[in-house]
């Protein structure tokens, strides 16, 4: 086992090291291969771990990384069933987008730096899945930070992209920086770095302590998962290429944060507030995501805005206190998602780079059949459609919402029920809009799209109508997940009354879809938001962005000019040459007397004598 | 005692060099070569002390001790002694100015001979330094280090080199005074009680003196070596040598005389008073954090290269002060593997800016901007260094961080909390300084070769230094633990 979950981790860094050394002396046929073949291997590893692990968790360290006193940290692995489901996630989707990517970045030059970061990423990926000690924890946590920020600058020679890039290492960075101080703390409390000691030495903290972990793990969670108020750096990040924005932006990195919460969970759960500030977190986020995704024009920050609001849900689904709902949202919302930008990259290859969702069309159902169907499919299960996969993974979050432990269940299930509402609009929006536009329309230039690019959004298509699969409680009392991740039933509240609920759900998603419908069949195109003032607001995120831009940015940069030349160069630089001024100031009045005259010389000595005379009298005399 | 002093032979065969380096001057490659192969001599001797000491946690190391009688009458003695920070630091001396020299190879054209001389003087008085185990004769390298430095940055440095010279020599000696005198207090005290007129560092450390006093003269120590760290206030010489010294000016000043006044306070101001060091933990605590978060502040705000990189050395810095002022094993530890990673990462810096000066003739941030299509490699290594820095994990600083701040929490919350904030004060100058020059549209008309054979493999070696000790930081940090 060892071995296999080594190779596992590290081949898709071999893979990283490999673009990186060769991409002057290979061809590029085989760099490709290269890439894909490092996570198609590393696919295939997971797989047989899952299947020969049968469940059970298996730790080991691979080295001691930094020992010093108490402080240890070692290059370690936990593979337990939520990371045994998670790692066959990662590889899978990887695989398929690298896939995707060799056809999408066919005319892309810098192909080698692509591959690199995208092969490191995974690699930064697993680290986070695998992970048995916090700190090795964060080292993928931060470097699928960087990984991000390199590929969201991708392009780099737009400033803007680069620009995206950063805002996004920034942000995501102050919750890296919480997670650090969680982890100061775990090692304060004597219980070390790695993670089964923590979450077995939890119970034992003192409260207060716990409950600031658990706030210090939300705003983790919050930077690397883009949940309220650090979520204004992902629509920005939709500057990178499309692959990108499906395997980091949807499908993998931005459920890191969900997925550290889970694995903390028994910490996290200790804490009350905590809980329910993490309900709450993830409500606000899941609405305030859903409304802002219902104004976007350009169909990549539609996805950005949807993706923001669905890991809201999982968050609500940690608060509420169901980590297999979590997950399980987790897993779908991966395949569809991925599947939704993986057909956004091709619709807007095929009309030029085109990405304004009003002019995408039209005869775009037409001309892509191959396209237009798993589109279709994934939408039905964003918008929770019944027995897709959304429906039942949404339905299990807002079923533990509602029997949660947290406080005000009640309005964290409204909130999340209201937004169910709003993604079945705006995801139908999205569909009516690009894909049945009336015909008549001027059609643009359109590309043929490589085969390779459609074919990849199949598998995931089946997993998004069937992935609800996994854990129906299909003759037994949970799910097969639940069941797998081996969670406890007994905390769990059963006076929730599922199938009302799983009605209402039902409900929602088609009303949503009716007035999707009414508002934009027939190739209507018009705003979603009554009242212009409201619909810009919603679209530019309730003006986050410029909230911080001038609360933070901007004082910062302009503190940063006037500590430098108003406090160091002026203040302190000039006291401390202040001293040396003055012995050169009185240095200058003294030379006047050096003019090397005899008159002056001759002045000074007879002056010198006289006041030397004047004190010896006056010593004389006694007066002195 | 050994037979083959060793220790010896490693600190004077710098200082046998230089002279001979002034014998040709009308043929600047022999002193080159000179260097580079005497340096490389000092370089692999250190390695193999490194091999054959260091093992079992460097217990072996103490047995280089060597010891001579000097000037008996004043009590001072000739007495060196090497432990696993000690061999470090030697280490990270030799690498840099062996470096130095390829370095050099273009930006100094003239007086070659004088400045490969002034190169191996300074070798070996900050090796000096490392070395000495007798107050007196740390005080003599002490202040033998200046005239080096003074002469490269002066001499060979950019536009406003005079001024940043004798700014930085003024600072210097003004530090020095006040070490100076503390020690002259420090001997006269020990004298008085004992009868025993001495220099010597473990006879010293018995005297015995009333708490106010050993405040005093802790402060005045502090002080001095404050000047070199630098710890705010006292650190405005170093944006001005910095920006104006040559590459190898800057290489040095960051990668080992920072280091010299870092060592000076934890190897002798701490240890000579450590209660006095004890009741001044929060002053030091605070002036880091300040240094740190003022200094990563005003780095934002920079336009010249040099001078930014100059400004994130003083942040850095605030780190190691940090973590010798709580004085624990771990606080330790990641003072001295910051000092290390910091000299790597900071020497590497500087000579990336100065080679882009080489090409440009500019280190304006205004004027320089996409390299990536123009030199790929060159900006390959920049982003490498610059995250190495930023403290990404997997890379050298972070784990130096990571052991200087985590375990404060235990004590003083506060101080790792911001500690650990002021890393993103890092990322945010960082990320500035590499969109500017790496990305972005390309600013300058001028069409620039990449990396030459040469220049590559100045920054291979401490690039994979930097891989090693972010990845496998275990073999040095039980080498410190001795």
């Amino acid at each position: 086992m060892p071995t296999l979950l080594s190779f596992l981790l590290l081949l898709p860094l071999a893979g990283a090291v490999l673009q990186l050394c060769c991409h002057r002396l290979l061809p590029r046929r085989l760099l490709e291969v290269c890439a894909c073949l490092a996570i198609g291997l590393s696919c295939l590893m997971a797989i047989l771990a899952f299947v020969l692990s049968r469940g059970r968790t298996s730790s080991f360290a691979l080295y001691q990384w930094i020992r010093v006193a108490d402080f240890q940290a070692s290059i370690s692995i936990l593979y337990d069933p939520a990371a045994a489901v998670m790692a066959l996630m990662v590889t899978f989707v990887a695989l398929l987008i690298h896939v995707y990517s060799v056809a999408f970045m066919a005319a892309d030059k810098d192909y080698g730096r692509y591959f690199c970061y995208l092969n490191l990423f995974v690699f930064n990926m697993l680290v986070i899945v695998l992970a048995g000690d916090l700190l090795f924890l964060f080292l993928g946590w931060e470097g699928v930070g960087f990984c991000s920020y390199a590929l969201i600058g991708f392009w780099y020679k737009e400033n803007a992209n680069c620009l995206a890039g950063g805002k996004a290492f920034i942000l995501t960075r102050i919750g890296d920086v919480a997670l650090l101080i969680a982890l100061a703390i775990f090692l304060a409390s004597g219980a070390g770095f790695s993670l089964s000691e923590v979450n077995h030495a939890a119970p034992a903290l003192p409260p207060g302590r716990i409950t600031l972990i658990g706030f210090l793990l939300l705003i983790a969670a919050a930077g690397k998962s883009a949940q309220l108020p650090l979520s204004v750096w992902l629509p920005d990040a939709m500057a990178g290429p499309t692959p990108v924005s499906a395997l980091i932006h949807a499908a993998t990195m931005v459920t890191a944060g969900v997925y550290l919460l889970i694995r903390l969970f028994p910490v996290l759960s200790l804490s009350p507030a905590a809980m329910t500030a993490v309900a709450a977190a993830g409500a606000l986020t899941a609405l305030y995501g859903a409304a802002s995704a219902l104004a976007q024009t350009d169909i990549k920050r539609v996805l950005a805005y949807s993706t923001i609001s669905q890991v809201g849900y999982m968050v609500l689904g940690v608060g509420g206190g169901a980590i297999d709902a979590a997950l399980f949202h987790l897993l779908c919302h991966a395949c569809y998602k991925a599947l939704l930008f993986l057909g956004a990259g091709c619709l807007i290859m095929a009309c030029n780079d085109e990405h304004d969702i009003r002019r995408l069309g039209p005869g775009l159902r037409r001309r892509y059949p191959l396209l237009f169907w798993p589109f279709l499919l994934a939408i039905a299960s964003l918008a929770g459609i019944p027995l897709t996969a959304g429906f039942f993974s949404k339905g299990s979050i807002l079923a533990a919402a509602f029997g949660s432990q947290a406080a005000f269940p009640l309005l964290w299930w409204l909130l999340g029920s209201f937004t169910a509402y709003l993604t079945a609009l705006y995801s139908f929006r999205l569909l009516y809009l690009v894909f049945f536009t009336s015909d008549h329309g001027k059609a643009g230039k359109r590309r043929p799209l490589p085969l390779t690019m459609t074919a990849v959004l199949w598998p995931l298509a089946v997993l998004a109508l069937l992935g609800g699969l996994i854990n129906l409680p299909l003759g037994t009392d949970s799910g097969w997940l639940t069941g797998f991740l081996q969670i406890a039933e007994e905390g769990r509240n059963h006076r929730v009354p599922e199938l009302a609920l799983g009605l209402l759900d039902a409900l929602l998603a088609l009303g949503g879809l009716g007035t999707a419908h009414l508002l934009f069949g027939r190739g209507r195109v018009r705003e979603a938001i009554p009242g212009r003032a409201l619909a810009d607001f919603c679209r530019q995120g309730f003006g986050l962005d410029r909230l911080y831009q001038l609360l933070f940015a901007g004082p910062y940069r302009a503190v940063a000019a006037f500590l430098w030349q108003g406090v160091d160069v002026s203040l302190v630089d000039a006291l401390l040459l202040l001293p040396g001024r003055f012995l050169s100031a009185a240095g200058g009045r003294c030379r006047l007397w050096a003019t090397g005259r005899l008159t002056t010389s001759l002045h000074g000595f007879l002056l010198g004598v006289s006041l030397m005379l004047i004190l010896v009298t006056l010593k004389i005399y006694g007066l002195w | 005692m050994q037979a083959l002093p060793l220790l010896s032979i490693m600190l004077f065969l710098p200082l046998c060099g230089a002279p001979l380096a002034l014998i040709l001057p009308s043929r600047p490659g022999f002193s080159r070569a000179l260097t580079l192969v005497v340096s490389g001599a000092v370089l692999l001797l250190a390695i193999a002390l490194l091999l054959f000491y260091g093992g079992e946690n460097g217990g072996a190391l103490a047995r280089l001790t060597e010891e001579a009688r000097w000037i008996p009458q004043l009590g001072i003695s000739y007495r060196l002694r090497l432990d696993g920070i000690s061999l470090l630091l030697v280490l990270l001396t030799s690498l840099l100015i062996f470096l130095c020299v390829p370095v050099s190879r273009r930006s100094v054209k003239q007086g070659q001979a004088v400045f490969h001389c002034a190169l191996l003087l300074l070798e070996s008085s900050v090796i000096g330094v490392f070395l000495a185990d007798d107050l007196f004769l740390f005080y003599l390298f002490w202040e033998l280090q200046l005239l080096p430095i003074f002469l490269i940055i002066g001499r060979w440095g950019h536009e406003h080199r005079l001024y940043a010279a004798v700014k930085f020599l003024l600072f210097s000696l003004a530090g020095s005074f006040f070490i100076l005198a503390a020690l002259i207090s420090l001997f006269l005290l020990h004298g008085r009680q004992s009868g025993d007129y001495t220099l010597a560092f473990a006879a010293l450390r018995q005297t015995a003196i009333d708490p106010g006093l050993a405040n005093l003269l802790f402060l005045g120590l502090t002080a001095g070596f404050a000047v070199k760290i630098p710890i705010f206030p006292l650190h405005t010489w170093l944006p001005d040598a910095h920006t104006e010294a040559p590459t190898a000016g800057s290489v040095i000043l960051a990668g080992l005389l920072l280091k010299t006044g870092a060592y000076g306070l934890l190897r002798f101001a701490v240890p000579l008073f450590p209660q006095a060091a004890a009741a001044n933990t929060t002053l030091l605590l605070v002036l880091g954090l300040i240094g740190l978060y003022y200094a990563s502040w005003i780095a934002m705000a920079q336009t010249d290269m040099k001078r930014l990189v100059a400004y994130s050395s003083i942040g850095h810095m605030g780190l190691v002060v940090i973590g010798i002022a709580v004085q624990t094993r771990t606080g330790l530890a990641g003072a001295v593997l910051q000092m290390l990673n910091h000299g790597i990462t900071t020497a590497a810096l500087f000579i990336l800016v100065g080679m882009l000066d080489e090409r440009f003739h500019t280190r304006s941030l205004e004027k320089i901007g996409g390299l990536w299509q123009q030199i790929p490699v060159f900006s390959g290594f920049f982003l490498f260094f610059a995250l190495s820095a930023a403290g990404l994990p997997g890379l050298n600083n972070f784990v130096s961080e990571m052991l200087i701040l985590l375990p404060i929490f235990a004590t003083r919350p506060l101080v790792a909390g911001l500690g650990l904030a002021a890393m993103l004060l890092t990322l945010v100058y960082l990320l500035r300084l590499v969109r500017q020059t790496l990305f972005g549209p390309v600013r300058s008309t001028m069409q620039p070769v990449d990396l030459s054979l040469r220049e590559t493999c100045i920054l291979l070696p401490l690039a994979l230094l930097v891989l090693f000790l972010g990845l496998y930081p275990g073999p040095v940090l039980g080498l410190l633990m001795s």
